[in-house]
């Protein structure tokens, strides 16, 4: 028997599809490098028809692909070689929620901004939050650890994460730390999941702790001049202010993105890079800020600046930055995402940008990222006589030597994004040999058949 | 030529408001206030008229408690010259407002009023009107572009069936629509200056503002939107509409 006729046969009928707008639309995610070639899409409604679904995996030995929103850009919902993909899209209720715990028990399906809302209605808050937050689901936020535009004063998705239930690559079901904050009963699995890009388990439900309702927001963006002031910027203003947003984008940048949205820019006279500031609006925050903006400016690191008078001005700022990625996907970008500790920007930077210049002096470099966080998107766009192959191949060569410079600065080749298939082969920038021969015991520990996303993360 | 631009302190148009438990109002306490949305465009087309050299001083008004000084002082932030600030913790109803702005118009002796066409707290959409009415003015409402030239405003208005043009003598009375323009973005050196530039703090009680007053009877939520019903087919989507009468 086929696989398709396998899953037919084994689970509910509805949740099995071949049809090729399927097969086509669920086996990529937002990389456009590898083609989609599933075999069969599942969408189960209920855990039991995952673990179903992965037993017959171990059995018959064809491998999945858990996928979520597909959002991610490192190709880890990608299946290019064979595999069923197991959509979680239909496992997508809001459980169970507790003000008490400020906790909300969901399935993996759930969108995050579905999450959002919903908190928002319970006068809390999720605050994990990006671009993609509209399409991408909690399942795969939590498998890649997803950070954003938040991170600055609420963390990453781990710090949200306080319970879970997985099948394990084995079949198992596991219950991991029943929602607890306080749970000191030895080695924490529910951690290892948290980023581990479906390669361990598939997630199925999540309890996420809350996060009280924020201030309304005071958005502002200043024109800096020279990258590395961008971060004594940030020093000024972490001086006098609990950030929840701190991010950065260069000029270039800008321009696509007003261009492509009709958008207005902010200042008059353009600088080579901006500088979002988002702070909590509470009384005499408008008089610090403009303070911390008269001090930046008679520093020399700032140009001008404009402040939001209203949350509608607030939201629009915030387009500049939010819109940058979906207006690059049009460049074709190879996408960077890489960080240092905050402290190491500048000289990191300095040679990055000579890297930069040096290796990509026909192509255009577009800057941006959650400085905050020590985090930078560095997109390389695509001349456009240039094959998609030569880019790709010209690309890889210079990530080996950004590779290289991050071990002397002690960065990560991939501070948000993940791994998946585009960042694989460099993880040894990142993590030493022991670490990763550790991963691939780890690995086998919970999927000792290879069944889930084989040849993602480690080869 | 002197623009006078009323501004007015509202609920922030993307808070999402409550109505106190006893159905007085809307509950206010802690909510971020804003400038009045269609106040910023006024202000804006006005500022831009006198970058082109038509107006040459632009004065923004406020009638409100100590607070409305925030935003008057966004709108001097935004350009304007100078602002009059009307002080008083008293709910001022349309037509009250417009006897103040007429009063003001003449002390001032402003040769155009470029308002928002209608306050988003109260909706009213009714202070240009009377103040045109109050003042003898003609009244050019929802602009969706002014051009003034040798005495004339010419007013573009959005109406049902497509666009209307007006031309009015000056002074006159024009009321700012969505359309109008987008206002800039204010800049923190503006914000600086802003802070020296004159304003004005007026006495409520310089003013004849004894009319008859509407009076609010109860405040209370829309009611809660009906759940939807998930149908299966067309045919029976067809069919649940027909059964309705709704096609
Ligand atoms: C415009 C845009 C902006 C973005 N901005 C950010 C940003 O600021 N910060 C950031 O961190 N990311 C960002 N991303 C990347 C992406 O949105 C995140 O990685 C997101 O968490 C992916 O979620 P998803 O549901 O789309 O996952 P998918 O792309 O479907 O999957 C991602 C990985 O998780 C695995 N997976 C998915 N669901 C499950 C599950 N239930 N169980 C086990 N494994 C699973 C997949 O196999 C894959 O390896 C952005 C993407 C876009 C397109
Ligand atoms: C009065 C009092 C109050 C307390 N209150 C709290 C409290 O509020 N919250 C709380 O969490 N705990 C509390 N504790 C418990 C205890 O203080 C903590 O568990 C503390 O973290 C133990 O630290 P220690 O250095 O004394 O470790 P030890 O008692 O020396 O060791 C604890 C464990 O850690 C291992 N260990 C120690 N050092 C290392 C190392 N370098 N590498 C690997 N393993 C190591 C040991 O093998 C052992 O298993 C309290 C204890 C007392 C006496």
């Amino acid at each position: 028997m086929n696989i398709p006729e396998l899953l037919a046969e084994a689970l509910p009928q509805d949740c099995v599809t071949t049809e090729a707008w399927a097969l086509q639309s669920y086996g990529c995610d937002r990389t456009t490098i590898w083609p989609a070639q599933a075999v069969a899409v599942v969408r189960p409604r209920h855990i039991d028809e995952v673990q179903r679904c992965v037993q017959l995996a171990n059995e018959h030995g064809f491998a999945v692909v858990p996928s979520g929103g597909r959002t991610g850009l490192s190709g880890g919902a990608v299946a290019s070689n064979g595999e069923v993909v197991l959509s979680l899209e239909r496992m997508n209720r809001i459980v169970d929620f507790d003000p008490v715990d400020a906790s909300v028990r969901v399935e993996a399906g759930v969108v995050t901004a579905q999450l959002q809302d919903y908190a928002r209605d319970k006068g809390l808050c999720y605050p994990v939050d990006f671009a993609a937050a509209g399409s991408s689901q909690i399942g795969g936020n939590i498998s890649t650890n997803a950070g954003g535009i938040k991170v600055i004063r609420y963390g990453m998705t781990r710090d949200r994460v306080r319970g879970l239930s997985v099948v394990t690559g084995k079949g198992e079901r596991l219950e991991l730390n029943r929602g607890l904050l306080k749970n000191n009963t030895g080695y924490d699995f529910r951690h290892l999941f948290v980023g581990s890009e479906g390669t361990l388990g598939v997630i199925c439900e999540a309890t996420l702790a809350l996060a009280p309702a924020p201030a309304d927001p005071l958005v502002l963006v200043l024109g800096v001049p020279r990258f590395a002031d961008v971060l004594e910027v940030l020093a000024s203003f972490r001086q006098r202010f609990s950030l929840s947003a701190f991010e950065s984008f260069s000029d270039n940048g800008l321009r696509k993105v007003c261009a492509a949205h009709r958008l207005a820019t902010p200042l008059s006279t353009p600088a080579a890079y901006y500088a979002l500031i988002e702070v909590d609006e509470c009384d005499g925050a408008a008089e610090q800020a403009v303070a911390a903006f008269e001090y930046c400016v008679d520093q020399g690191w700032v140009s001008d600046g404009v402040i939001s008078q209203s949350l509608g001005q607030a939201a629009e700022l915030w387009k500049l930055r939010e819109y940058l990625s979906e207006t690059l996907a049009a460049w074709t970008p190879y996408k960077n995402d890489i960080s240092v500790a905050v402290s190491r920007l500048p000289a990191f930077l300095a040679e990055a940008d000579a890297l930069m210049a040096a290796r990509y002096p026909d192509c255009e470099v577009v800057w941006y990222g959650h400085i905050g966080d020590g985090n930078l998107h560095l997109n390389i766009l695509k001349p456009e006589r240039w094959s998609k192959d030569d880019f790709l191949a010209r690309c890889s060569a210079v990530t080996d030597e950004l590779g290289d410079l991050l071990v002397r600065h002690g960065g990560s080749i991939s501070a948000e994004h993940g791994v998946g298939l585009l960042k694989r082969d460099y993880l040894h920038y990142t993590r030493s040999p022991a670490e990763i021969e550790l991963m691939r015991g780890m690995k086998a520990l919970f999927d000792p058949r290879g069944v889930l996303n084989p040849g993602k993360l480690i080869a | 030529m002197k623009a006078l631009v009323p501004i007015k302190r509202v609920v922030d148009y993307n808070v999402r408001i409550r109505v106190k438990g006893d159905g007085t109002g809307v509950d206010l306490n802690g909510v971020k206030m804003s400038v009045n949305p269609f106040d910023e465009i006024a202000n804006e087309a006005a500022l831009k008229l006198k970058e082109a050299g038509v107006i040459s001083e632009v004065v923004v008004v406020t009638i409100g408690t100590a607070k409305a000084e925030d935003q008057l002082r966004s709108e001097l932030a935004r350009g304007a010259d100078r602002g009059i600030h009307v002080v008083t913790d008293e709910e001022i109803q349309p037509l009250q407002a417009a006897r103040i702005l007429a009063e003001l118009v003449k002390r001032e002796n402003a040769d155009v009023v470029i308002a928002g066409k209608q306050a988003i707290d109260d909706d009213n959409n009714q202070t240009p009107q009377m103040l045109a009415t109050l003042l003898d003015w003609p009244q050019a409402t929802f602009a969706s572009d002014i051009k003034i030239d040798g005495g004339k405003a010419t007013v573009q208005r959005e109406i049902d069936a497509g666009a209307e043009t007006l031309e009015v003598d000056l002074p006159a009375v024009i009321s700012a629509d969505l359309r109008l323009n987008e206002p800039r973005f204010i800049k923190l050196p503006d914000i600086m200056k802003a802070k020296r530039k004159p304003l004005d703090k007026v006495e409520l009680s310089e003013f004849d503002i004894d009319v008859p007053k509407l009076e609010v009877v109860s405040t209370s939520n829309p009611p809660a939107r009906e759940p939807g019903r998930m149908v299966k087919s067309v045919e029976e989507l067809v069919a649940a509409l027909k059964d309705k009468g709704l096609v």
